[in-house]
């Protein structure tokens, strides 16, 4: 899994990196575009993936003192803030279309929807890993000894938070 | 209090600073190095706590921690040079 969860970081960072780069040849254009996002939206999204993140170790914290259902409802705590982020995005996403935006807008819509919507897909691969360990921890798939498909679901949902964490400054905040 | 509640808090609070740093309306080298600070910490703090990191033998933490680090230099090297 961490093979895995590094070539995905490997290709967040390149993309974050193609963005920056692309926005020393813009910088005026990225700074305007910048102005249409909604920043309090981002802020939210970001408070979400966090406090998703936590639930997600108090989930690891649960199996390891052997309580697997208390360890499924973490997780399926984890997979609300997960369910409420994608609603949001979505509503974010749908506002940028409404208001004739679109990926051919300009350079800085085409990151920010290219990026937006590869994290969407990691945040959506992210609960149904979650999903499943909660069935299986639900089940009693777990315990004290034997947790470390919890761990390995844990820390690709991790990556998914570290991967937001800079992407919200990136491209919400920084000008 | 349990730790991770601790470091959650944290992680929110910078959350809350750099939205209201960004809320002020700086902008330039005023706005990067608190951000970029923050962002560092908030991603230490998930790689070294939450995914439990810090400790681990092997190179994984050094893996995951060098890249925030290039990420966000290279980040800060583009909007300083721009």
């Amino acid at each position: 899994m961490w093979f895995f969860i590094l070539a995905e970081l490997l290709v967040f960072g390149v993309f974050f990196l193609a963005y920056a780069f692309a926005r020393m040849r813009n910088v005026e254009l990225f700074n305007a575009s910048q102005l249409e996002l909604d920043r309090i939206s981002g802020a939210i999204n970001t408070i979400l993936l966090i406090s998703g993140s936590y639930f997600v170790v108090r989930a690891v914290d649960q199996i390891r003192h052997d309580r697997s259902r208390a360890c499924a409802h973490w997780l399926i705590a984890a997979m609300a803030c997960g369910g409420t982020f994608l609603i949001l995005k979505l509503v974010e996403f749908g506002a940028k279309f409404e208001a004739g935006i679109n990926m051919s807008t300009n350079t800085f819509f085409m990151f920010y929807l290219g990026l937006g919507f590869f994290h969407f897909m990691h945040v959506i691969l992210g609960m149904v890993i979650l999903g499943a360990v909660a069935l299986k921890a639900w089940k009693g798939g777990y315990s004290a000894s034997n947790y470390g498909g919890v761990e390995t679901g844990a820390a690709y949902w991790h990556m998914v938070d570290l991967v937001w964490i800079v992407l919200f400054p990136l491209i919400y905040i920084l000008n | 209090m349990t730790t991770a509640t601790f470091q959650w808090l944290t992680l929110v609070t910078l959350t809350a600073l750099t939205f209201s740093v960004a809320e002020t309306g700086l902008s330039g080298s005023s706005i990067l190095i608190p951000v970029l600070l923050a962002t560092l910490l908030k991603g230490r703090l998930v790689i070294d706590r939450f995914m439990a990191l810090q400790g681990v033998s092997g190179p994984w933490r050094w893996v995951v921690l060098g890249w925030l680090l290039l990420v966000l230099g290279l980040i800060a090297y583009t909007f300083l040079y721009s």
